[in-house]
């Protein structure tokens, strides 16, 4: 069965992110062959004076398809791991949601939205949780990472949010490849145009160092811009720029 | 550069999208710490906006690096 497991608020100034922990609980899943993990992606929420968070207030969150047993093993496994590797001075928060049980998905994709837009609380999160019987616990510290970690569940489940965690690793000849070489290397859906375009395979890109992939329409995508100084005759695009992908 | 609130900290003045300005004030500062890359928001790697000891606010962002 699909799920998806998201985490909040485990790290400090001084610590591992909670994109690395995010890492480690979904290749956790695999070693001990409850399931396959997908890739972990990461969802910015509301930055304002009254919501607490170390200095970024993202979420991290990951698919998995594991057999119905090992359902609660993970839940415990995960809320153990939370406990030992957070860090002093967070609040942990761990959700785990069976996608194909969720009574009503748009509710809590609707409550993602409003994290990234609204101060939300507790109370709330584990209200909705409690009528969709999701898994929402907290693992120290005043456990406000439950908000996060809710949020971040409707934010993957809408498709339409966050930036996969890490870089694609995209070998080029001098700085550039093929649509389809690039799609050969990487498990995308697709690249992609800032206005929505999607490349076919014979259009050449210029690729930037560290490119990152985001999701969009439920897929994985590598986002390219018009390029104005083409490092070879026929590259029209480039990567976009990272501080242009702030947005997703 | 930096607008002292009223807490005390110090805030950039530049608002999040001065790009230059960012990775200019990270090349002469000697507490630079790179965060993690997935929180990186900068092209340039040495950027404040890169830093783990920023700390994002609505207009812009806190320098949480003791004062030198």
């Amino acid at each position: 069965m699909k799920i998806l497991v998201c985490i909040d608020d485990t790290d400090n100034l001084e610590s591992r992110g909670t994109g690395d922990l995010a890492t480690e609980l979904a290749e956790e899943l695999q070693n001990r062959r409850w399931g396959q993990s997908l890739f972990v992606t990461r969802h910015q929420l509301l930055v304002h004076p009254d919501v607490p968070y170390t200095s970024h207030n993202s979420s991290m969150c990951f698919e998995a398809d594991i057999a119905p047993e090992y359902l609660q093993p993970l839940i415990d496994y995960a809320s153990d791991y939370l406990e030992r590797e957070s860090a002093p001075g967070s609040d942990p928060g761990l959700c785990v949601a069976v996608v194909d049980q969720l009574p009503d998905q748009d509710a809590v994709v609707t409550f993602g939205r409003k994290a990234k837009e609204e101060v939300l609380n507790k109370q709330m999160a584990y209200e909705l949780a409690g009528q969709l019987g999701v898994h929402l616990s907290e693992h120290g510290g005043t456990g406000q990472g439950v908000v996060g970690a809710l949020a971040g569940i409707g934010l993957r489940l809408g498709g339409n949010d966050g930036r996969l965690k890490g870089w694609l690793d995209i070998r080029t000849r001098e700085g550039w490849a093929t649509v389809g070489e690039i799609l050969s290397q990487v498990p995308l859906q697709g690249v992609r145009t800032m206005d929505g375009a999607i490349l076919g395979p014979e259009q050449m890109v210029a690729v930037d160092d560290k490119p990152k992939a985001v999701l969009i329409d439920g897929g994985t995508y590598l986002m390219v811009s018009p390029e104005r100084e083409a490092c070879a005759e026929g590259v029209r695009w480039r990567t976009t720029p990272r501080h242009q992908l702030k947005k997703f | 550069m930096w607008l002292i609130n009223t807490q005390g900290e110090r805030e950039f003045r530049h608002g999040h999208e001065a790009y230059g300005l960012a990775a200019a004030t990270a090349r002469a500062c000697v507490r630079f710490c790179a965060d993690v890359e997935d929180e990186w928001t900068a092209d340039e790697e040495r950027s404040c906006y890169n830093c783990r000891l920023r700390r994002w606010t609505r207009a812009s962002f806190l320098c949480l690096a003791p004062a030198s």
